[in-house]
C-alpha cells in the first residue's frame, strides 16, 4: 500500500510549516509509521536544521531530480527515529531548478517504501508551492491566529481546493489568554472564515524556538504539552476521533496572572 | 543566480544630480519574521519626521501591507492596475489615515508574482524617487521572482531578522543574493531577553556575529505587536511606548542621524515572570 501525500503550507511565511512538520512527523514516527519528510524549500531549506541533521546532507532533491543519485541515497535518516528519513532542499539552486512533474515523481518513489510522505512548502504562492501542492494528495494548511495569516491562508486554500485535493487547518501558535482578553482571533474566528475541517490547534509555546534552535523537535521532549496536542493530530490524521483540548479551561496560575494584570 | 542578476540594474542613485528620494527594499528570505509589520511601522516613524513615504506591497497575491495600516478598505487599485497602464499612479496611491505624508501602493490579491514586468516596476520606483523622499518597498518571503522584483527598483536594503537559527541561515542566503550593491542594513526582530538571558535565544551578537551587518536596531517580541497588527495601527503612532520609540529611533537612524541604535531594555523581569518563575509555571 502507497503512503499518504501530504502537503503543509500556509501562503504566508514563518507561521510554522516547517516546525510543525518536523513535529508532526517525529509523532507518527513514533507511532510506529514510516515517514519521509521532504523539503521543498530550494534555496532556504530549514528541516535539516529544525531535526538537527544539517551536517548529514549528501544529496539533495535537485540532485535526486536530475538523476544523479538514488532518492535512497539522498534520504537522511533521523538520529532519533529509524522510521522518519528526510530529502533536504539544495541550498544553491533555485525552484525552478526542478518542475511539477519531477517533484511528483519523487513523492511518488518515496510513497512507495513509507506511510507517510509529508512535504513543507515554502513560503508564498509561486514556483515551489506549485511543485510542493503538485506531489500531494491532500493538503494541511497552517496558520496563526493573526488577520493576515488567515488571508494568506484563505488564499492558498482557495488555490489547493481548485485542484480538488483535501484540506484541513492546524491553527498554530494560540494565545488563550490573548484570546480571553479579546486581543486575538479565537480557534472559531479562524475556521469561520476558512471553514475547511480543523486538525487540530497547538498553543504558543516559547520552548519551541529554543528547541528549534537546538534541531531537537519539541515532541521529543516528554514534559512539554506540545506532545500530547501532536499525538492528538496524529491520531486525528489517521482517522481516529480525538476530541479537542479546551484551552477555556483557566489554571490557577492563569486565573491569578489574569487577575493580577487586571488589578 | 544567473537569473537574478540579469534583473539587477545599477541603482538610480548614478542620476543623483536631481534630489531623488531613497528606495529601500526590506527583505528576509523566510517569511513571517516581520518585514511588512517593520515596513508599516518604519514609513509611519519616517512620515511623522516630516518626509513624504510611499510603501509599495510587492507581495502580488498575498498582501498585507493594507491590513496593517488599517487601509483595506480604501484600496481601489493596486500595483499591477499601474504598471500595466490602467490607471495613473496618483489614482492607485492611498492616503494614510493618520499621516499626510504616507501613501500605500497595494499589490494586486488576485495575480500572480510573474506577472509584474521587471523593467516597469524599476520604471515605476524611479518615478515615484522623484515625488518621494522614501520608497519602501516590502517584498514578499522567499528568493522566487516576487523578491527579484521587489529588489529590481531598489538602491538600499534592510534585512529584518529573528534571533532564529533558521531566519539567520535565510538572511545570510539573501545577502549573498543581494551581492554589493545595496549595502544592506540590519533590524534583528522579536528579540525576546529573557530568554536571551536564560541562553533559550541567540542575542543580537550571536545573529550579528555570522551576518555583520551594519546594525540599524532591535526590537522586542512583544504582544501588542499582534494585536496592533490585527487593529491596522502600526505601533509607531503610539511614540511614548518602548516599541514605538524604537521605529522612531530606526527612523531616525535611516535617515542618517547619529542616535544610537534602539535596543530592548536589558534587563526588564517583570513582576509577574519573577512571579512565574517562583511558582514554577510559565508566563504563556
Amino acid at each position: 500500500m502507497s503512503a499518504r501525500k501530504i502537503v503543509l503550507t500556509s501562503g504566508k511565511g514563518g507561521v510554522g510549516k516547517t516546525t510543525t512538520t518536523a513535529n508532526l512527523g517525529a509523532t507518527l514516527a513514533k507511532r510506529g509509521k514510516r515517514v519521509i519528510l521532504i523539503d521543498a524549500d530550494i534555496g532556504l531549506r530549514n528541516l535539516d536544521l529544525v531535526l538537527g541533521l544539517e551536517k548529514r546532507i549528501v544529496f539533495d532533491l535537485v540532485e535526486v531530480a536530475e538523476g544523479r543519485c538514488h532518492l535512497r541515497q539522498a534520504l537522511i535518516k533521523d538520529k532519533r527515529f529509524d522510521s522518519l528519513s528526510i530529502l533536504p532542499a539544495a541550498q544553491t539552486r533555485e525552484k525552478d531548478a526542478i518542475t511539477p512533474e519531477q517533484f511528483a515523481a519523487i513523492v511518488d518513489r518515496a510513497a512507495e517504501a513509507a506511510d507517510y510522505v509529508l512535504i513543507d512548502s515554502p513560503a508564498g504562492i509561486e514556483t515551489g508551492f506549485r511543485n510542493a501542492v503538485a506531489g500531494a494528495s491532500e493538503a494541511i494548511v497552517v496558520t496563526t491566529p493573526e488577520v493576515s495569516a488567515i488571508r494568506d491562508a484563505d488564499r492558498v486554500v482557495g488555490k489547493i481546493a481548485a485542484v480538488g485535493k483535501p484540506i484541513r487547518l492546524i491553527v498554530n501558535r494560540l494565545r488563550p489568554e490573548m484570546v480571553r482578553s479579546g486581543d486575538m482571533l479565537s480557534v472559531d474566528d479562524v475556521c469561520s472564515v476558512l471553514s475547511i475541517e480543523l486538525l487540530g490547534v497547538v498553543p504558543d509555546d516559547e520552548e519551541v524556538i529554543d528547541t528549534t534552535n537546538r534541531g531537537e523537535p519539541i515532541v521529543l521532549n516528554d514534559a512539554n504539552r506540545l506532545r500530547v496536542i501532536y499525538e492528538k493530530i496524529a491520531r486525528r490524521l489517521e482517522g481516529e476521533l480525538v476530541p479537542f483540548t479546551s484551552f477555556d479551561n483557566q489554571t490557577f496560575f492563569g486565573r491569578l496572572i489574569g487577575a493580577l494584570k487586571a488589578g | 543566480m544567473h537569473q537574478f542578476e540579469s534583473v539587477q540594474v545599477e541603482p538610480a542613485s548614478s542620476a543623483a544630480a536631481a534630489k531623488l528620494g531613497r528606495a529601500i527594499v526590506l527583505t528576509s528570505g523566510k517569511g513571517g519574521v516581520g518585514k511588512t509589520t517593520t515596513t508599516a511601522n518604519l514609513g509611519t516613524a519616517l512620515a511623522a519626521r516630516g518626509a513624504r513615504v510611499v510603501l509599495i506591497d510587492a507581495d502580488v497575491g498575498l498582501r498585507n501591507l493594507d491590513i496593517l495600516l488599517g487601509l483595506e478598505s480604501r484600496v481601489r487599485y493596486h500595483l499591477l492596475d499601474v504598471l500595466e497602464e490602467r490607471v495613473t499612479v496618483d489614482d492607485a496611491l492611498v492616503a494614510d489615515k493618520h499621516s499626510e505624508h504616507l501613501f500605500l501602493l497595494a499589490a494586486a490579491q488576485a495575480r500572480e508574482k510573474d506577472e509584474i514586468e521587471t523593467v516597469k516596476m524599476q520604471a515605476l520606483v524611479a518615478r515615484l524617487r522623484e515625488r518621494f523622499d522614501y520608497v519602501l518597498i516590502d517584498s514578499p518571503a522567499g528568493i522566487e521572482l516576487g523578491f527579484k522584483n521587489a529588489v529590481a527598483g531598489a538602491d538600499e536594503a534592510i534585512v529584518i531578522c529573528t534571533p532564529e537559527v533558521a531566519a539567520v541561515r535565510d538572511v545570510d542566503r539573501v545577502v549573498g543574493l543581494l551581492g554589493n550593491r545595496f549595502r544592506p542594513q540590519l533590524i534583528v526582530n522579536r528579540l525576546r531577553p529573557q530568554l536571551v538571558r536564560k541562553g533559550k535565544m541567540l542575542s543580537v551578537d550571536d545573529v550579528n556575529g555570522i551576518l555583520r551587518l551594519p546594525l540599524l536596531g532591535v526590537i522586542a517580541d512583544e504582544p501588542e505587536i499582534i494585536v496592533t497588527t490585527n487593529r491596522g495601527e502600526p505601533l509607531a503612532l503610539r511614540a511614548q511606548t518602548a516599541t514605538g520609540a524604537a521605529y522612531h529611533a530606526i527612523a531616525a537612524r535611516v535617515a542618517g542621524e547619529d542616535v544610537a541604535a534602539p535596543m530592548p531594555p536589558a534587563s526588564k523581569v517583570s513582576l509577574l515572570e519573577r512571579l512565574g518563575s517562583v511558582l514554577g509555571g510559565k508566563r504563556r
